[in-house]
């Protein structure tokens, strides 16, 4: 919990930091940072019912289209952004309906198929640019400044950090864990797994949707491959693993970390710069699968245990 | 008319390759038990070293096969010995991001070294088609059909007719709790994945002659070989060249009559797996 | 009070479940009897909703719940503890038996399930292990905690599978007792049960099962008598 303080504590200052000529350029990568790590969230919440979901790319991309073409029909920005929310929430009502009979594996299949299609339908899209890209205009209309646009991203942040937390402390939190460790145990005890798999999706894609309704505002342009593609995907599995499954101080630190890790391979190696997250998602898998979280868990349990620890 | 029988020959002759793909996905799916996201990845490897050994030793991709084949089996064993054996007891969630890891690893190795541009091989046999009657018929394409077709049915033979390969069977059917491996199930488990990395190393290096080498090649592959595998029946080992077939038709059909037709290829292959997939579900309730 | 109306399910080619009718009274223990492969599970299956029967009914009182998911049948009283026993294995055993005490029943107050919880794990001595995680648990404690998981959503019926499976005499005897008090609590009880010392202390009625049909029913001495019973266990003499 401090440490989840801490982390949005530090973003709402940052600016007020003197880091002289860096400051244009950390606030930049910051409000990546924040977005990426919002989207990384809204993975989390849907995993923990283990719905296993490889369609976020699509959320996050649905969310930017829409949201783009709101504002570019003179819509204000909130509402933009909550109509990029809404399409991708009602995108995957579709898709959840469709595929609720799917589990694990398959029902990941299925979201990645899901995925593909949806970029598909955008590459051809042409009232919305299709390959050659689709303006948009910046948030509030560019009022502000740099600070407009760093806030709403810290806003975003913090809504998608609430939702996470205000999750894990309602009941929701039993019946979302008792969805994906035992459906059909969690059903017979009277849990509406169905239900719950869908309120998570739902609250999950839209999340998801307003990250990338923000992302079209700080980037100014859209490309299907870039809004798409299914390194947001990746990135938004990853970094929940690598921080820690189910929790909000995981994908917050795992966030924070990973981004900074990808801006510096980023230029410092170029295109494959990927190759950062497969590795950390292979050295997460085979040695610490429960994330860093996970990892200080059990040192701190490891420590009371330990003969002469007082407390 | 003629464009229509084109089209079907383009489609069967593409068949060929996907069938043999998926094949070696449907093997280490339907004996190991794991969702290899990476399988096209050991394709694209095959590809690139077709295109490497081609461009540094003047190789022939027709020797480079069998090269390929052996490289990318003692790959895919490695793979499996280092990386996956340690998940087979891990659940279902963790295999799948682990094979995940291994293909985001093995494209964006790619991309760092050959960079994102599609490597050509220009072997001389390559450009002279076979003309009978209207009708033409890529040699390259033709002489990866026929080895495909070879390879199959040394795959079949090898599956139906040897005790080695009844045992694979067997073990296919008969999956034991994961975690207790006994050492002939391991070697077992160890020989069909190195035999899936082979078979889509050997389709690798075909595709870098009738294609490209690409590293976004891979990812690409292993959709359409699910799209396959998932259509065909998990299990379903014939089935899997009926699958190739239709969906190889379908591909040729799309680019051929819709217009823009290109762009829409993948779709079809995406939308297929997510409508055979749902459609299953529903049926099995 | 819970009725099975001529229920038949059947796999493919293999009829699990043959036209079967069976009835459970207010306030009794019934045992569900037969030899593996009879149709016990299949039958407990089709009681909580986890499988449909491809003909037949199933009544709740006057209610038909034969359409009525897994959750809906909780939420009207009807409980069930699991034979290969599956604690959620990322959660304390306070928290294993909080999913029930919450979602058990409709809109229950945090507090109150808290109560419950409190009471179970009193009930079935679960208390010191309370912030136990679940995975770490002995056969016997996870034994106790799938029967306390289905009696925190507070069921007016409880199905039982083979819950005295691999428990040692002491261990066999506590059991008999904790379900003796269950049904005393208002509680009536269905239980699949392959120990016949414990079918003969706890039972007051016991239905003999093979092959998917009912082939016997009444106290337990007369259906241990029963030559059919006899047959179905130990095949026909020479």
């Amino acid at each position: 919990m401090r440490t989840v303080f801490f982390i949005l504590a530090l973003a709402v200052v940052l600016p007020a930091i003197p880091i002289g000529v860096w400051r244009e350029f950390v606030l930049d990568a910051a409000q990546f940072a924040f977005i990426t790590t919002a989207l990384a969230l809204s993975w989390n919440i849907m995993a923990a019912t283990g719905q296993l979901s490889l369609a976020h790319g699509a959320f996050f991309g649905l969310g930017a289209y829409a949201a783009a073409l709101a504002v570019n029909a003179a819509v204000p920005t909130p509402l933009a952004l909550l109509f990029g929310a809404g399409v991708a929430a009602i995108s995957s009502l579709l898709l959840g309906i469709a595929t609720f009979r799917l589990h694990g594996i398959y029902f990941a299949i299925a979201t990645l198929a899901f995925s593909e299609v949806m970029r598909t339908l955008v590459n051809k899209a042409q009232f919305v640019g299709a390959t050659f890209g689709y303006p948009v205009p910046a948030a509030f209309g560019g009022a502000g400044g740099i600070l407009t646009a760093y806030y709403l991203s810290v806003a975003l942040l913090v809504l998608a950090t609430l939702v996470s937390l205000a999750l894990q402390r309602s009941r929701l939190h039993y019946a979302f864990a008792a969805t994906r460790q035992g459906e059909a145990v969690a059903r017979v005890l009277g849990v509406p797994a169905v239900r719950m798999k869908l309120i998570a999706l739902l609250i999950s894609s839209s999340l998801a949707g307003l990250a990338g309704g923000v992302y079209g505002m700080k980037t100014l342009f859209l490309l299907p491959p870039d809004a798409f593609g299914v390194h947001r995907a990746i990135e938004a599995l990853v970094i929940p693993i690598f921080g820690g499954l189910y929790t909000t101080a995981g994908p917050l630190a795992g966030g924070l970390i990973l981004v900074s890790l990808e801006n510096v391979l980023r230029l410092w190696v170029g295109e494959g710069y990927l190759v950062g997250y497969g590795v950390v998602l292979v050295v997460a898998i085979l040695f610490m699968p429960r994330g860093i979280t996970g990892v200080i868990a059990r040192a701190r349990r490891r420590r009371k245990e330990a003969p002469g620890a007082e407390d | 008319m003629e464009l229509l029988l084109q089209t079907i020959i383009n489609g069967v002759l593409a068949a060929g390759i996907y069938a043999l793909v998926a094949s070696g996905l449907a093997l280490a799916v339907g004996v190991v038990g794991i969702i290899n996201f990476a399988h096209g990845e050991f394709l694209m490897v095959g590809a690139f070293a077709s295109y490497v050994l081609f461009i540094a030793l003047g190789l022939d991709p027709v020797v480079s096969l069998a090269f390929g084949a052996l490289a990318l089996y003692l790959v895919g064993a490695a793979t499996f010995h280092g990386l996956i054996r340690p998940v087979l007891a891990a659940p279902e969630l963790n295999q799948m991001l682990l094979t995940f890891g291994i293909a985001v690893i093995l494209q964006n190795v790619a991309l760092l070294v050959f960079g994102g541009d599609t490597r050509v091989i220009y072997p001389p046999y390559q450009g002279t088609p076979i003309a009978i009657g209207p009708l033409s018929f890529g040699v390259v394409p033709l002489v990866a059909f026929a080895l495909s077709a070879a390879l199959l049915a040394l795959l079949y033979l090898f599956l139906y007719r040897t005790r080695l390969g009844f045992a694979v069977r067997a073990v296919a059917q008969n999956k034991i709790a994961p975690g207790l491996l006994s050492i002939e199930t391991s070697r077992i488990y160890l020989l069909a994945f190195g035999l899936s990395a082979a078979l889509a190393g050997v389709a690798g290096v075909m595709l870098s002659v009738m294609l490209y080498a690409s590293p976004h090649v891979g990812f690409l592959f292993t959709l359409k070989a699910f799209a396959i595998i998932v259509m065909a029946g998990l299990g379903n080992i014939t089935g899997v060249l009926w699958s190739a077939l239709i969906l190889a038709l379908a591909e040729a059909f799309v680019a051929t009559y819709v217009p823009g037709g290109g762009g829409w290829v993948e779709a079809v292959f995406f939308l297929v797996i997510f409508i055979a997939l749902v459609w299953r579900s529903w049926r099995a309730a | 009070m819970l009725r099975i109306e001529r229920a038949t399910k059947k796999f493919g080619g293999l009829i699990a479940v043959d036209a079967v009718d069976l009835e459970l009274r207010p306030g009794e223990i019934l045992a569900v009897i037969g030899p593996n492969g009879a149709g016990k599970s299949t039958l407990l299956n089709l009681l909580s909703g986890l499988y449909r029967p491809d003909s037949g009914a199933i009544r709740l009182g006057d209610l038909e719940i034969t359409r009525l998911s897994p959750e809906a049948r909780c939420h009207l009283g009807l409980g069930r503890a699991f034979q290969i026993v599956q604690p959620f294995p990322e959660m304390t055993v306070r928290e294993n038996l909080l999913v029930g005490a919450l979602y058990g029943k409709p809109s229950t107050p945090r507090p109150e399930a808290e109560r419950r919880v409190d009471e179970v794990l009193a009930l079935t001595g679960l208390a010191p292990r309370a912030d136990q995680a679940a995975a770490e648990l002995t056969l016997v404690e996870d034994k106790r905690l799938e029967l306390a998981r289905a009696l925190a959503t507070n069921p007016r019926i409880l199905l039982l599978d083979e819950v005295m499976a691999g428990l040692r005499p002491a261990e066999g005897a506590a059991a008999v007792d904790l379900v003796k008090r269950i049904r005393d609590s208002g509680v009536s009880v269905l239980f699949i049960e392959h120990v016949m010392p414990v079918v003969r202390r706890l039972a007051d009625r016991v239905i003999v099962m093979d092959y998917g049909k009912v082939i016997a029913e009444g106290g337990y001495a007369d259906v241990a008598a029963d030559p059919k019973v006899r047959e179905a266990y130990l095949g026909k003499t020479a």
